[in-house]
């Protein structure tokens, strides 16, 4: 048993598919550069207005109306709507059809752009009836956006010439393919019979074999063959001896009992959905309704084959102008052809999920946040979005396990957070294996599942026994004027660099030196701007003081408070630093 | 003859039982479970694994406000890591609001929070300071506006993201001038938040500036005695004890200098007394013992 999925009116179904609104419109597909633009493609509302296919652009604009339609929505139910060709969406529909098809079955032949076979045997078990299996497979090709035509027979051929001549849902029992196909045109019999030649040959090829069709439909026209049942019940060997073995075939074909294996294909690896916008988009909100169907049509695809993705890639084409300087796109900075005048800058973003996601609302609030940090810089022509699959995130959920942020919540909320306090300021410290003061980095927050404490994790009875004095650290540096007594610190007067809190006042008891040094054998190549410490080679001698120092209370009243700080003095510079406090 | 507890027996109702039994019946079903005695929720703790201040306290509720205020040097961010430490361990994801960017990992590391379950947040330190059209610099309780406006929005969006079973806000070392300008309807807005949750909020600051939104307010200060130990290398040379003493207004301190054979780094004390008291507490107006003596311990 095999089923055929047909999309009638690819082209315009491919426009459709993002631009879900264009549907209840007529609609024409141009292709080609003006003035040589012709209507490649036309749905049934445009063939009821009277367009027809080859009009120019001119002929065309006539049902459009005197402007644009695509500026005029009122106009839209009673006039034809223009689009220019979309490749990029034809590609994109193409791979959610192939997506449906291998998650319904892994026997799957590509046959043509707007057909495909699938090989239907042995799942009544898994489906149902055949009844059941074309309802599932509508209902999948539904929720992409696509409208298709199902067929379900017992060759694929019938299938597919049932898929292309009736609309809607179509269920061939085994026997009755004749009799079901006989009133269907000729024209669906030579259509589909053509497609395998014309994908093998050239521009010249495809125009022979268009020339041979013409000739085969005028031969049997004039014979008073105009559907599938005259033509099945002209003798075999008379139509051989007359048109050869493509006549026997095509009556075959018409008698619906050839048989053949399917060409299988493999299923697809990369998810990509990409439009070309008719008019240029300048504001965030505007984009963000191309970029909300986009990734809508992007997770059903990822649905339909169980999959998710934690990479997730936007690639927006800009409008060719330079764009502005301080929101530079990639290509920008990469290259020195941003102010060329047929150069299209790419602005380019890649998200690193931390588990894999399938929620289209938690990317686009992740988009959206991007965008506003870091604007594109000019109008927006075209857009791409990639998603690398894997499989869905699985996580083993206990009824004694604490209770842990959502990742798609979190990401959300680290992606704000670092609107308000910038990037790399928000997320876990990881500590290096280094003796300099204050050697950790930065690293992205991940909930990770929860494991038994390690070795490394004390328990809380050691917590109890011996909580520690940790240490406050001062950033940057709190630069001091330092007068010593018999070599050790005696007073403390904050620098002049000093910006905040002064840490001033008589030196109570002090312990040090202590020695620090390191990376002495990598070059001083750069210093730091606050400190004037050089981050290669550092040496320093550290001291831990008491400071006695006067401030006020709440009512006014000044007060003595002890403070314990760490400082230090650099041996290169000699200058004095008060780098953490003791709390 | 009938024994008198054969009797019957008639139960007289006080005159303010009749007097309630008649106001429910009036009042009926417009006011349901009007004077009903409530009793008082108590909330769930977390230790906050220092013996004498988990005694103390009972323990940090969750789903309410809990201040540790403290001078410099008072231990206020020994006993945060001490906290931060338990709820890691339990396997808890926690957050760390820094207004002033001063988290030091190594010391975290060291007080056994697991800095994987930790969510760091910077807020920026650079300080909005504009000046008058004199070219005085205005007063230093501005320096803070833009970093505890960042802390504002961003404990903001970590209640409303929810999940995390430990929050702390780090006002430290903000300027109680500036502290004090953070809005009542702030801390109230955040207490709203974290109610039904099991979140435990955990402001450090100077001085307590959230009020009534607070359910347990801790202050610090150092104990008048402490125990320190110097271990310098020049010092290696001097045997045996030597004290000094030194009186600073109204406090006394007595430093002890003793031999070590463990010289790490050079270390004024090796443990610090603390005193915390309780100013609120959730459990009851005015607790019994309202003060106790820790210490915190110096990592060599």
């Amino acid at each position: 048993m095999f089923a055929c999925i047909y999309i009638p009116d690819f082209l315009v179904e491919a426009i459709v598919r993002v631009e879900p609104v264009l549907r209840e419109h007529a609609v024409a597909v141009l292709d080609g550069k003006p003035p040589l633009a012709r209507v490649i493609a036309l749905n049934e509302k445009a063939r009821q207005l009277g367009m027809e296919m080859g009009m120019t652009k001119l002929q065309a604009a006539v049902f459009a109306g005197t402007s644009s339609a695509a500026d005029n929505v009122a106009c839209r139910s009673a006039l034809a709507v223009l689009h220019q060709r979309s490749t990029e969406q034809e590609t994109s529909t193409h791979a959610a059809l192939l997506d449906i098809a291998h998650a319904f079955t892994p026997h799957v032949e590509d046959t043509a752009s707007d057909t495909l076979l699938l090989d239907l045997t042995g799942l009544e078990r898994l489906y149902g009836a055949p009844v059941k299996m074309a309802g599932d497979l509508a209902a999948r090709v539904a929720a992409v956006g696509i409208d298709a035509n199902i067929a379900i027979a017992a060759n694929p051929d019938a299938a597919m010439h049932a898929a292309r001549g009736f609309n809607g849902t179509t269920i061939i029992p085994a026997g009755s393919e004749a009799q079901r196909l006989g009133v269907l045109p000729l024209q669906v019999l030579l259509d589909a019979f053509e497609i395998p030649l014309q994908k093998a040959g050239g521009k010249a090829s495809r125009q022979a074999k268009e020339k041979r069709r013409e000739q085969l439909l005028d031969t049997l026209e004039r014979w008073g063959v105009r559907d599938f049942r005259t033509l099945a019940l002209l003798p075999e060997h008379a139509l051989a001896s007359r048109l050869g073995e493509t006549g026997a075939q095509l009556r075959r074909l018409a008698r619906g009992e050839s048989t053949r294996t399917l060409v299988l294909c493999a299923p697809l690896t990369q998810f990509d959905e990409a439009t070309e916008l008719e008019s240029p988009v300048e504001t965030i909100e505007s984009l963000s309704f191309v970029l909300n169907r986009l990734l809508e049509q992007l997770c059903a695809r990822l649905e339909a084959r169980a999959l998710a993705t934690h990479e997730l890639r936007l690639r927006l084409q800009l409008e060719r102008r330079i764009a502005d300087e301080e929101t530079g796109t990639v290509d920008e900075l990469r290259s020195s052809h941003s102010h060329d005048v047929g150069y299209n800058p790419i602005f380019e973003r890649t998200f690193r999920l931390p588990v894999s996601m399938r929620d289209s609302k938690v990317f686009l609030k992740l988009l959206q946040l991007e965008l506003a940090a870091h604007p594109p810089g000019a109008p927006v022509v075209k857009v791409w979005i990639t998603a690398e699959p894997g499989p869905p995130r699985s996580a083993q959920r206990g009824l004694f396990l604490p209770v842990t942020p959502e990742p798609e919540r979190l990401e959300i909320t680290l992606a704000r957070i670092s609107a308000v306090v910038g990037e790399r300021r928000a997320g876990i410290a990881r500590l290096l294996d280094s003796h300099r003061r204050g050697s950790f980095f930065i690293d992205r927050f991940t909930v990770t599942a929860s494991d038994v404490p390690g070795a490394a994790s004390p328990t809380m009875s050691d917590i109890n026994n011996h909580p520690v004095l940790a240490l406050r650290i001062i950033r940057p540096a709190h630069p001091l004027q330092v007068h010593l007594s018999a070599g050790r610190p005696d007073t403390l007067v904050s620098g002049k660099q000093a910006e905040r809190t002064k840490i001033q006042g008589k030196v109570l008891w002090s312990a040090g030196p202590w020695r620090l040094s390191g990376d002495w054998w990598t070059e001083n190549l750069k210093q730091d701007v606050a400190t004037g410490e050089p981050l290669g080679s550092w040496d320093r001698e550290e001291w831990d003081i008491a400071l006695a120092t006067l401030n006020s209370d709440s009512e006014g009243k000044s007060k003595t408070d002890v403070a314990l700080y760490r400082i230090y003095r650099d041996v290169a510079s000699g200058n004095w630093f008060a780098d953490a406090i003791y709390d | 003859m009938s024994s008198p507890a054969a009797l019957p027996t008639m139960s007289v109702r006080s005159p303010v039982s009749n007097r309630r039994a008649h106001i429910e019946s009036s009042l009926g079903e417009r006011l349901s479970s009007t004077l009903l005695f409530r009793e008082r929720t108590i909330p769930l703790t977390v230790p906050i694994g220092i013996t004498s201040l988990d005694v103390l306290t009972g323990g940090l509720p969750r789903g309410a406000l809990s201040e540790i205020a403290g001078a410099i040097s008072s231990g206020r961010t020994g006993v945060m890591l001490s906290a931060l430490s338990g709820a890691t361990c339990r396997q808890e994801v926690c957050a760390l609001v820094d207004a002033s960017d001063s988290f030091d990992p190594a010391s975290a590391a060291t007080a056994g929070v697991n800095l994987e379950r930790l969510l760091w947040v910077q807020c920026s330190q650079t300080a909005n300071v504009k000046r008058n059209a004199v070219g005085m610099k205005p007063y230093p309780g501005f320096a803070f506006g833009s970093a505890l406006e960042q802390v504002l929005k961003v404990t903001d969006l970590l209640l409303q993201s929810g999940g995390f079973g430990m929050v702390v806000l780090d006002l430290g070392d903000v300027p109680v001038e500036s502290a004090r300008r953070v809005p009542l309807t702030s801390w109230f807005r955040f207490r709203r938040a974290v109610e039904p949750t099991a979140t435990v909020l955990l402001l450090v600051e100077q001085e307590p500036c959230a009020k009534t939104c607070a359910s347990l307010v801790l202050q610090l200060q150092p104990e008048a005695s402490f125990v320190s130990n110097t271990a310098s290398i020049s010092d290696l040379v001097q045997l045996g004890l030597q004290t000094k003493s030194y009186n600073v207004g109204h406090l006394n301190q007595q430093a002890y200098l003793s031999r070590t054979n463990a010289v790490g780094h050079a270390a004024l004390v090796r443990e610090i007394h603390f005193r915390a008291e309780v100013l609120r507490s959730w459990t009851r107006r005015k607790p019994p013992s309202a003060v106790t003596n820790f210490e915190l311990r110096a990592a060599l």
